[in-house]
């Protein structure tokens, strides 16, 4: 026996949730945008889209963040740090490879410097995913090695019942079950069995892509230029990326005082690289897409055991000129 | 698929006769309603040539991108006619040398696509200074009638609103012709003259920066507002400053390669009621 959420009682459990102060997060779909938003009613939650234009990401690494104040004083410097205001959240409605996203930076936030600004938000998030039963054309989990149901970064996975009537509840950690302790009420016991999850086809051979890439004769194949020619070099692609976490530290005021912020900042970029002296390593288009692809799929992984990369397929779908991490890594799987 | 076929095998030619090195096209994308640029260097390339009515993309800011015409060889490349206009102001602006691109132009109405005749920019003048007469008709935006109808303060909190969006990752810019700075003012950081931050402020200070910079010059190709991945609908902007710039100065932007840019240029009888 399993448990089942349905559907009309939604909006018993954000307001259950929201009262026993919870903030209630989920899909939204804007006027002209959609993004993972505060909702005050479950109907106000669009679980019905693919997934969001913008990612999960955002909610834990905004594009930007205040650190600390400044004043500089005659002889001395004055701090005052800004940490995130605390606020114990659930994400309803997650999709699989957001959630895995936030569970493929994990590492790379607590590695050497344990980010504050993350970690809080991870420890008062639930993340409550729901398995995929369609995808488009640009979705490629499968071919990162995870599903349309994966339970990576998740606390509870529901999957949905025919006619959009709910889910069964898959609780997978404590922090979840206590989030669902909260609405359990609104649960009841069944037999159900849930709708297959989407099928999406297997774009690439990862790991044929990967021997190729930690091949160091390969770092400066002709391959790279023919491939990123026609990027134009935005920052679309990262800053869609539910993985992607680069930043760039910044003072923002005058002589005396200010705020020092964290801005997400993106390696398709010349000035990413760009030396005091002007010099710049990566100083073609070319050198910046390879270093993405390798970064996802060769340091990363190198270091922290993981692709970053969870196939949300964003960098593709959005891309001004039809690029991404797909059609690069089927024409590595060709060479 | 006539004018696709005569244009894949114009380009075989001039690339086989060593006119061109190279042709800057259209061929399918990742779904059967998109395009990507396509660099066509060999016959085998120009067979992938497409050529209709969904090629929306300007691609004329590929020939000022990473020293392409620094050999002084001839670049071919598939025009709509605002992406004529942008070779113009790019050569007015000395940013290139109009002998050294082939204008493959063409046009479309509805599914149809045309060529136009022609093969450099002086061949296109009767035709842009036609379309500067008689522009062609656009439908009707509800949202811009809108925006339109509001007062100052109800139009500053509109962008205010539509701006908050945005995450400067500066797709409007890389994908404009017109955006060719070796380096932008927004990346000027010895010291940082514009805050890199996206909050209020910022993305206000990018995006007015940007509709300054852009009056006189921009062609209304729509790319910056097609490459925006959270929806602004900038080309609002940039059509009203064009607009601006036409009332204000009788100057519509890419005529000729030799048309003085507007706002780099001084005229005795300029009307001066923007001094205050």
């Amino acid at each position: 026996m399993t448990r089942i959420l349905f559907s009309d009682k939604l909006d018993n459990c954000v307001a259950k949730w929201r009262s026993a102060g919870l903030t209630v997060i989920g899909p939204v779909q804007g006027e002209s945008l959609s993004s993972y938003a505060t909702v005050e009613k479950g109907t106000d939650l669009h679980l019905g889209m693919v997934l969001p234009d913008r990612s999960l990401k955002e909610l834990f690494f905004p594009q930007t963040e205040p650190m600390l104040r400044y004043t500089i004083k005659k002889n001395e410097i004055e701090t005052a740090d800004f940490t995130p205001p605390s606020a114990q959240r659930i994400i309803f409605g997650a999709r699989p490879c957001d959630a895995s996203g936030l569970a493929i930076d994990d590492p790379l936030f607590g590695w050497d410097y344990k980010d504050e600004y993350w970690f809080q938000r991870r420890n008062e998030s639930v993340i409550v995913t729901i398995a995929c039963t369609k995808a488009d054309d640009f979705c490629l989990c499968t071919s990162l090695k995870l599903a349309p149901d994966s339970t990576k970064g998740t606390d509870v996975l529901l999957r949905p019942l025919d006619k959009n009537r709910g889910w069964l509840v898959e609780e997978l950690t404590d922090r979840g079950r206590e989030a669902f302790a909260i609405i359990s009420e609104y649960l009841q016991e069944s037999s159900e069995t849930a709708l297959p999850t989407v099928e999406v086809p297997e774009k690439f051979n990862l790991d044929a892509c990967v021997a190729w890439l930690q091949n160091p004769e390969n770092f400066d194949s002709k391959f790279w230029k023919e491939i990123s020619m026609r990027c134009i070099g935005c920052a679309s692609c990262t800053y869609l990326c539910p993985t992607c976490h680069c930043f760039d530290i910044q003072d923002e005021g005058d002589t005396y005082s200010g705020i020092r912020r964290k801005n997400w900042d993106s390696c398709s970029f010349a000035l990413f690289t760009m030396h005091t002296s002007g010099h710049n390593p990566r100083s073609t288009q070319s050198a910046r897409w390879r270093q993405r692809i390798m970064h996802k799929f060769n340091y990363f992984p190198g270091k922290f055991s993981v692709n970053s990369c969870s196939g949300c397929g964003r960098c593709s779908r959005q891309c001004p000129v039809d690029m991404g991490i797909t059609e690069t890594l089927q024409e590595i799987s060709k060479l | 698929m006539i004018t696709q076929e005569k244009y894949r095998t114009t380009v075989k030619e001039l690339l086989a006769n060593g006119t061109i090195k190279m042709a800057i096209g259209y061929r399918p994308g990742s779904t059967s309603d998109r395009r990507r640029p396509l660099f066509i260097r060999t016959s085998e390339e120009a067979d992938q040539l497409v050529l209709d009515s969904t090629c929306i993309t300007n691609l004329s800011g590929y020939l000022v991108a990473e020293g392409l015409l620094s050999d002084e060889k001839r670049v071919g490349i598939f025009l709509r006619p605002e992406g004529i206009r942008s070779i113009n102001i790019l050569a007015a602006e000395y940013q290139l040398n109009v002998d050294q691109i082939v204008i493959f132009g063409f046009d479309s109405t509805g599914r149809e696509v045309r060529p136009l005749q022609g093969q450099t920019t002086s061949d296109f003048s009767a035709l842009l200074s036609e379309i500067r007469e008689n522009p062609p008709l656009t439908t009707k935006e509800p949202l811009l009638e809108r925006i339109e109808k509001m007062n100052a303060k109800e139009r500053f909190d509109f962008w205010q609103q539509e701006f908050s969006r945005c995450i400067k990752c500066y797709a409007c810019r890389q994908a404009c012709p017109m955006c060719y700075c070796r380096r932008c003012i927004v990346d000027s950081n010895q010291p940082q003259w514009v805050n890199t931050s996206s909050h209020t402020l910022g993305n206000f200070e990018w995006n007015v920066v940007r509709a300054f910079h852009l009056s006189g010059r921009c062609v209304q190709c729509g790319n910056c507002d097609r490459a925006c991945p959270v929806n602004i609908p900038l080309r609002f902007i940039n059509q009203r400053m064009a607009k601006e710039v036409v009332d204000g100065f009788d100057h519509f932007a890419g005529l000729s390669p030799t048309q003085e840019p507007v706002l780099a240029s001084f005229k005795k009888d300029d009307t001066e009621t923007f001094i205050l």
